[in-house]
């Protein structure tokens, strides 16, 4: 009981908690793995250091001809566009009570089908960029509205459906670009034209040569948007209502039914742009046989922000600085690139614990009161 | 015959509430003792109390001429008492015999040095047992493949297979069909023929007619008295139960009702299969209080929810003020003139990570002036809020912004209560309004049932507790089974004839 206290003093209540427990789980996983380096014979304020500039965020000692610590930033805004799409993805899934852990199927999905549909055609950028993203948003939205028909008509499990989705996708997906759409020499998918790329190309930013990743306005406008959907919109209210309790919005007369379709469709089609954005913005081309790492980062990223649209943009960009200060790092320490994932590892292990440290708050909190 | 238990003078209290006040029993080796009251009238307390759940406040426990003191549920059990919950405590993805053995499980070595566990041995030993009482339980077989019935003979197991003397029952009926109570039965008597002692809590007169030796009749946490069941009369051991001092009770001033409000014709309702509602019919009128009484479990949730419109009806047609509501959905109601204070209000009442001004906002959230075109307006809902906490005196941290789960039970229930109330609907349904909570806030929300009352609203309420309906109620339906076997106005209703009809004796 007295521990709990303490803990209580140092956390404080549900408001401060929200912030307060995202920067212990790092903080504790920042000394974690500063005790990992140090055993392994590496500074650890070099790690984080080499982590930061890799990502942009620092600048490096020296650069290659024509970059700066500005083509690194930029690269890491193009990385973090999908992340917050993603995440933002599980976001809404997880207040409608749904674990959405599909994202990743539903974005090759809607990478494919913009590629195959837009991606190579000769359309002026102008109407190119504006339907890659209307179809990777529908392709999306099918996908995740075909598993909350699955959760609501049939009860079936959406982790389960969305889970074999992934599979299925991949592989037919795989098929397709390993017979028709493969580049001889990448073994990739044939890289998509310039004008329907998502992140613009070569671009000089004084001295520098950088991409241009515009979208990045759109994933931060798309998780304010969110934020007020949920909190202040009927349809969100709906939505958080069947999420909290199945029973109670039976009660009230919110259909169950209607709102797991609602809130998949809505998680689809946001893993859609996460997959356009991705495959046809950070890339120009799908490996087949494999699915992006960045759906099932998602979900942590999205627990780490709180499940809060604007927690995620910032815990998306932790992430994501992360993992694109990872080459460098590796190089500069010469230790294993693996080791980035590890800290990323800890960061979610200890962010997962914070869920469980406010449950125990809450718990305590109430029989006190 | 000698004591195997006695407990004497025992006395436990919960926060505003006595359960066991001053409680003395005798049990004689090998009876089936029955334990009789109403909801809340202490049954379960004491018998937790002798299974080690609660400890006593006062008073002590004598084991076979021994006073003891019972720490645990495994110290109970050590000392052969056994208990079976009403709800049971298995696991579901184990089989039968391995939820028997679960804690005591038989540890052999496999060459000397694996540890397992020897199911084979444990397999047949539990066969046997069942067979030797007519159980008739397959011990391999998963508990998530057995029904109630079937289960509930797996809890019994348990307690023989550790060798359990005295055999405390909680409501073991209650989850039965007829059939399989009739067979329940039996198995008491097998098992009393074998020398155990059987303690069992119910409130069904017809059970403890047909097995008991001896009841002792609690009455709001006081023993009324112990007696002989062959020479006690049915229709007295009620009269005992409900007690007589409720006649001191006024019910509420006589007034002139309206116009039918609700009118219920032959309505039934089938839950997986079983009747739970069968074939009632009543009307509420405008101005009137209809409450329905009757023993938790025999059908008024049911009733409830199928005139909500949160589950199907399987005959009959609900009317609400002329429409025909039997098919609507329940916001269609809601909105036609309904208002339902449910009997759970945790699991569907509130939502409990919502704050405050939410919670109060549930019924009206989608409409304007709460939101315009899809979005909600703020400033709206926290004025509304604070007029509903200010009008019904909901104590809470944070005005409107304190997160529900954080408040008291009295004050969650009073928010659902102003948030319904507020909707000044034709027809209110509250349904174990005042469960659970103090005094203070009992009358507070009887007061505001009855200030209802006066306006002209038709009430529909649904009480376990006689002295609540006793005050509050015009007109008493007394359901048993799912059927409503008497409506009368309450002043031509006796609290013994509400009593008879309650536990079955009349029907």
């Amino acid at each position: 009981m007295k521990i709990k206290r303490l803990l209580r003093s140092i956390i404080g209540g549900e408001k401060r908690q929200a912030f307060i427990i995202p920067l212990l789980a790092i903080f504790c996983s920042l000394v974690v793995s500063a005790l990992l380096l140090l055993s392994m014979g590496r500074n650890p304020f070099v790690a984080f250091q080499s982590i930061l500039a890799g990502a942009g965020v620092l600048a490096k000692p020296n650069y290659a001809g024509g970059r700066g610590m500005v083509t690194d930033i930029m690269m890491t805004l193009a990385a973090l566009t999908p992340m917050i799409f993603a995440s933002l993805a599980v976001t809404v899934a997880f207040k409608g009570g749904l674990f959405n852990i599909g994202i990743s199927g539903q974005m090759l999905f809607s990478g494919f089908l913009a590629t195959i549909l837009v991606g190579y055609s000769d359309l002026p950028s102008y109407v190119a960029i504006p339907l890659v993203l209307i179809v990777g948003a529908v392709a999306g939205a099918l996908v995740g509205g075909l598993i909350g028909i699955l959760k609501s008509k049939f009860n079936i499990n959406e982790v389960v459906s969305s889970i074999m989705l992934n599979y299925i996708i991949m592989y037919v997906i795989s098929f397709f670009i390993l017979t028709r759409y493969v580049d001889s020499i990448t073994r990739n998918s044939s890289a998509i034209n310039a004008s329907a790329r998502l992140v613009f190309q070569n671009f000089m930013i004084g001295p520098y040569r950088a991409v241009l990743p515009v979208f990045i306005i759109l994933a931060i406008g798309a998780a304010i948007a969110i934020k007020f959907f949920l909190d202040r919109t009927r349809m969100g209210f709906d939505l958080r209502t069947v999420g909290l309790n199945t029973q109670a919005a039976r009660y009230l007369g919110i259909s169950p039914q209607l709102n797991i379709m609602f809130a998949m469709t809505f998680s689809g089609a946001l893993a859609g742009i996460a997959g356009v954005m991705h495959y046809l913005g950070y890339n120009d081309m799908i490996p087949p046989g494999s699915l992006s790492s960045i759906g099932f980062d998602a979900i942590a990223v999205a627990l780490l922000g709180n499940l809060n649209p604007i927690g995620t943009i910032f815990a998306a960009a932790l992430i994501t600085v992360i993992s694109q200060g990872t080459t460098y790092m590796s190089s500069v320490l010469d230790i294993q690139r693996e080791i980035a994932q590890v800290i990323t590892g800890l960061i979610l292990l200890f962010s997962a614990c914070g869920a469980f440290l406010r449950q125990l708050l809450s718990r305590t909190g109430e029989r006190t009161e | 015959m000698e004591n195997i238990i006695e407990v004497k003078n025992i006395t436990k209290a919960f926060p505003g509430i006595i359960a066991n006040n001053d409680i003395s029993l005798e049990i004689r080796r090998g009876e089936i003792y029955a334990l009789l009251g109403e909801n809340g009238a202490g049954k379960s307390t004491l018998m937790n109390i002798l299974f080690g759940l609660y400890k006593p406040d006062r008073g002590d426990i004598i084991l076979r001429g021994e006073r003891v003191i019972i720490s645990s549920p495994a110290h109970a059990a050590s000392m052969s008492i056994g208990m079976v919950h009403q709800h049971f405590r298995l696991v579901e993805d184990f089989s039968i015999a391995e939820n028997i053995v679960l804690g005591i499980e038989p540890k052999h070595r496999f060459l000397g040095i694996l540890p397992y566990v020897g199911m084979t041995s444990v397999n047949r030993k539990i066969a046997q047992l069942s067979r030797d009482l007519g159980l008739d339980v397959d011990p391999e077989m998963k508990v998530s493949d057995a029904g109630v019935s079937i289960r509930q003979r797996v809890e019994i197991l348990k307690m023989l297979y550790r060798n359990a003397e005295i055999l405390i029952f909680d409501e073991p009926t209650a989850m039965l069909a007829p059939q399989e109570i009739a067979y329940l039965l039996k198995i008491l008597k097998n098992l009393k023929e074998q020398g155990k002692t059987i303690i069992l809590i119910t409130h069904k007169l017809s059970e403890v007619k047909e097995i008991a030796d001896r009841c002792g009749i609690l009455n709001r946490g006081r023993l009324i008295g112990v007696y002989d069941v062959a020479s006690t009369s049915a229709s007295d051991m009620a009269a005992y139960m409900v007690g007589r001092e409720l006649d001191d009770e006024l019910p509420p001033p006589p007034q002139d009702f309206g116009d039918v409000v609700l009118d219920v014709s032959n309505m039934s309702v089938a839950q997986r299969g079983l009747k739970c509602v069968d074939d009632v019919s009543f009307s509420v009128r405008a101005g009137e209080v209809f409450a329905i009484a009757g023993v938790d479990g025999n059908g008024q949730k049911e009733l409830a929810d199928a005139l909500a419109g949160l589950i199907d009806v399987s005959g009959g047609s609900i009317m609400l003020s002329g429409q025909d509501m039997t098919r609507a959905s329940v916001r269609q109601r809601i909105e036609a003139g309904l208002s339902y204070v449910p009997e759970d209000r945790h699991g569907i009442g509130l939502i409990l990570d919502f704050p405050l001004r939410h919670n109060l906002a549930l019924r009206r959230y989608y409409v304007s002036p709460f939101c315009v075109n899809g979005v909600f307006k703020e400033s709206v809902f926290d004025d509304f809020s604070t007029g509903l906490i200010e009008n019904f005196d909901i104590r809470c941290g944070q005005g409107g912004h304190t997160v529900t789960r954080s408040m008291s039970g009295g004050n969650q229930q009073k928010a659902i209560v102003a948030r319904e109330i507020e909707l000044a609907s034709k027809l209110m349904i509250f349904v174990q309004p005042t469960r659970g909570l103090d005094i203070g806030a009992t009358r507070a929300i009887h007061k505001h049932i009855m200030r209802q009352r006066e306006a002209g609203h038709a009430i529909f309420l649904i009480s376990m507790e006689l002295d609540e309906i006793r005050v509050l109620a015009d007109t008493i339906g007394v359901i048993y089974d799912g059927r409503i076997n008497r409506i009368a106005p309450a002043r031509e209703l006796s609290t013994e004839e509400i009593g008879e009809y309650m536990m079955g004796v009349k029907v």
